[in-house]
């Protein structure tokens, strides 16, 4: 328990810095908030005026700062620029798609990716595992752009199996395949590995002398041995996929917190910036929390060592 | 496990044919929108021609325009303006009402037209539009008078701008600014249904809609039973669905797929021309070389904008010459025999200037090089042609190509030889914004005279041109300040700007609002 207090603690410190950074880079960067918003249309000076009156944008930037701390100890984390609505509704509004493409994209990544590690890693050095490597290094390294692309093309236009851009759980394939291959190829990378090294351990050796069938070996005896690496990374990247992203976003027009990043950003929509900061922080320290829980889950070796500390 | 299966089968071939069914029946249009971020839907509030996109499906104007720019009569039956051009007093429809129910009338004119001038509802294109509003005076339920401080030439253009579009004063009252915005109510051949955050906006048929202007085919409600604007920012992902049979209507479509559609026959296209400024580049008669007017008119006889913009957009879109584009009300032919592509020209008139060739290809002076800096914020493609011609007769343009940010930190700093710039407008009285003296940019305070081109003279005409009397001095005056701005070599036009539109070819009546931006969907149905 001493362990998840201590990591709890650590949260307030580590929002506090990350809101006050990301305040004063934002405030510093040039370009006229008023200016953006307007998308560079002709106004008269008094529309200009009201934005930023209305903007809260002539008060000086210690006011804006410590008005910003106190509202967001308060959960509230301001009105949007852009649309004037509670940034935490617009956050509200783009998770779900979030939500549904990293598990999509979870999905397909853990599976192929554990799939192919085991595959390779059962009998390294072999054609199959060269093969299985070779698939691994196009998952991590092809541009998902260019993915999104392709699939677009060969599924969508092509052998029209699939819809492009339409609605419901059909519409989330292409996309989860995706992010999903970047996320596989990780993943059987680390599985082949991690595997590769505990087959060599002692104890595999003597459960194989005691006549253990490989399946059991592989299933039972290694793999689970095996899993921290590969745990480990999941976190990270299912971090990176639940913050959004942006790029298979855009590519198949869905909406979600890596476009309303996007979008804020360009437009130095302060409060949506701040907030989407927030969220994200929370989510990785959160995510870092489970990452640390499954290990002792996995190796209860872990669970005992932090008992006795 | 067999059953299971049976059941399954049975449902979905249920919903299919039921899905079927319903599609025999009513025309359901998916149009492909470029821009994910709409902000608001509230004509009087919005800026954005992609959100005017929508708006103009969604509202009515007191005065009905077509894609031409001619009047009808809109809301208003008919209008008259006072001999001293201050009032404008319209007749108006006793037959319509507002998708919530609310009757139009004169009150809603006034409510209207008294909020976009509020500060509170935070205006960004309409109270400019609005000009100088005085009041709306109720004369009688369907006789509103719409009062000026002064006199506005541009007034009746005003009224047909989607930005002053009627909006329902019981909605606004009961949503209040921001909740209109999301859920916006008005007298449109479409009603409001849903929004999908970055992802889509459902609007349904008016099924009361019996106001169609007259230069519309139709009457009575659309055949659009159901009108979606899926948003999808990424091009090839647009034209992808749109060739997949996923959406039926696509804006913005790339030149080279116009081209494509175009000879197979595939898709049908129509492509209008834009009014307001052409794609073009303001000069900086402040700094650097561009203060000689020899040389700013020596960079202009270097281009071939002819062949540049038959290069880019495959015909699509046409070379611009003046300082509006040539659908753009008062517009002046005379701009067509300035600079055109002449190189000898060009070098001519550097070498007079003193500018003489080095060794490396770029002109010098008094060993000062003949360098353009080129912060360019749209069409990076272009810019780099203008860069590849001017090299040829002795320019050393260094193309940069910014952010919005980046370009508004090289305003207040005034660090730039040109910028580029384009603006969707209905009126020629746009040019007082970017050409008047007041407006040239200061640190801190955005303004529109990139040029910083100061001249009593243009100042005098362009204020005039504001409140003409008649349509005769109006467009005498847009000619002069038109000839002016081209006397000076001050905006560099290039080419005019294009809204390339390509559907299914089993549709018919698909039409540009006035502007030659927005779609009117009110006419779109099966041929």
């Amino acid at each position: 328990m001493n362990f998840f207090l201590k990591k709890l603690l650590i949260v307030v410190p580590t929002l506090y810095i990350a809101w006050t950074v990301v305040f004063v880079t934002l405030n510093i960067i040039p370009g006229d908030p008023v200016n953006l918003m307007l998308g560079g249309r002709p106004a008269s000076d008094e529309v200009r005026e009201n934005v930023r009156k209305n903007l809260g944008l002539d008060k000086p930037v210690i006011e804006r700062y410590g008005s910003f701390l106190i509202n967001a100890t308060k959960g509230d984390l301001g009105k949007s620029y852009l649309t004037r609505q509670p940034v935490t509704k617009m956050i509200k509004e783009n998770m779900w798609p979030t939500i549904e493409l990293s598990i999509g994209g979870l999905i397909f990544g853990v599976f192929f990716g554990v799939l192919f590690g085991v595959f390779a890693g059962t009998k390294p050095n072999s054609i199959r595992d060269t093969i299985s490597m070779i698939i691994a290094l196009c998952g991590i390294s092809l541009p998902s752009f260019w993915i999104g692309m392709m699939l677009i093309y060969i599924f969508g236009t092509t052998l029209g199996w699939v819809p492009i851009v339409g609605d419901g759980f059909v519409s989330l394939i292409l996309p989860s395949i995706s992010v999903g291959l970047f996320f596989a190829g990780g993943m059987a990378r680390l599985t082949r590995s991690s595997l590769v090294d505990v087959l060599n351990q002692d104890y595999i050796r003597t459960a194989r002398s005691k006549g253990i069938s490989k399946y059991n070996i592989i299933l039972k005896h290694s793999l689970r041995n095996a899993m921290i690496p590969p745990v480990t990374l999941l976190g990270i990247q299912f971090g990176l996929l639940i913050t959004g992203a942006v790029i298979t976003e855009e590519v198949f027009a869905r909406p979600g917190l890596g476009q309303l990043l996007l979008q804020a950003i360009l437009a130095k929509d302060i409060p949506l910036v701040q907030a989407l900061v927030v969220y994200m922080t929370a989510v990785y320290i959160f995510l870092n929390l489970i990452v640390d829980f499954t290990y002792g889950i996995i190796d209860p070796r872990i669970r005992l060592e932090r008992k006795n500390q | 496990m067999k059953k299971i299966f049976k059941t399954i089968f049975g449902i979905s071939t249920l919903f299919f044919s039921l899905s079927f069914f319903s599609m025999a029946n009513a025309l359901d249009i998916v149009f492909a929108e470029d821009r994910p971020d709409l902000r608001t839907l509230d004509p009087r509030i919005t800026q954005s021609r992609h959100e005017e996109m929508l708006i103009v499906n969604i509202f009515d104007q007191l005065i009905a325009a077509d894609s031409e720019g001619n009047h009808y009569p809109g809301l208003a039956k008919s209008w008259e303006v006072s001999g001293d051009g201050l009032e404008y007093t319209f007749n108006l429809r006793n037959d319509v009402t507002f998708h919530d129910g609310t009757k139009f009338n004169a009150a809603a004119v006034k409510a209207t037209f008294d909020s976009i001038v509020d500060p509170e509802t935070g205006s960004q294109g309409a109270v400019d539009i609005l000009g100088p509003y005085k009041e709306t005076v109720v004369v009688d339920d369907y006789t509103a008078k719409v009062v000026f401080e002064r006199r506005y030439g541009s007034a009746l253009t005003a009224f047909t701008e989607t930005e002053l579009s009627i909006v329902s004063p019981t909605a606004l009252s009961e949503l209040g600014n921001e909740g209109f915005g999301m859920a916006p109510v008005g007298t449109g051949p479409f009603m409001f249904k849903n929004w999908e955050a970055n992802k889509k906006v459902e609007l349904v048929r008016n099924p009361d809609y019996n106001w169609a202007p007259e230069y519309m085919d139709g009457s009575g409600p659309s055949q659009v039973a159901n009108l979606t604007y899926r948003l999808i920012k990424d091009t090839s992902t647009r034209v992808a669905a749109l060739e997949a049979g996923e959406i039926d209507i696509a804006e913005l479509v790339p030149p080279l797929d116009m081209n494509r559609f175009d000879g197979s026959g595939e898709l049908s296209t129509i492509a209008g021309t834009v009014s307001g400024l052409p794609y073009a580049a303001f000069l900086n008669t402040t700094v650097g070389v561009f203060q000689d007017i020899n040389v700013r008119k020596a960079f202009f006889h270097s281009l071939d904008r002819v062949k540049m913009t038959s290069d880019l957009f495959f015909g699509y879109a046409d070379a611009a010459f003046g300082p509006i584009s040539s659908s753009t009300p008062s517009y002046w032919k005379g701009n067509e025999d300035y600079y055109g592509y002449n190189p000898d020209g060009a070098v001519a008139l550097l070498e007079e200037a003193g500018w003489k060739m080095g060794s490396d290809g770029v002109r010098e002076k008094n060993g000062e090089k003949l360098t353009v800096f080129f912060p360019c914020l749209l069409e990076p493609d272009t810019c780099v042609a203008i860069q590849g011609y001017a090299n040829k007769v002795g320019f050393d343009v260094n193309v940069e190509v910014v952010m919005k940010a980046r370009q508004d930190e090289l305003i207040f700093a005034n660090g730039y030889d040109m910028l580029v710039i384009r603006w969707v407008s209905l009126d020629p009285g746009v040019l007082i914004i970017p050409f008047h003296s007041r407006n040239i940019p200061q640190p801190g305070k955005f303004k529109f005279n990139w040029a910083r081109y100061a001249n009593p003279e243009l100042d005098q005409l362009l204020e005039d041109a504001e409140s003409a009397e008649t349509q005769e001095t109006k467009d005498d005056l847009y000619m002069q300040i038109q000839k002016h701005i081209m006397d000076q070599a001050i905006f560099l036009a290039i080419h005019d700007q294009v809204q390339t539109v390509a559907y299914n070819p089993e549709l018919e009546g698909v039409r540009f609002a006035n502007g030659n931006w927005q779609l009117r969907m009110y006419d779109v149905r099966k041929k």
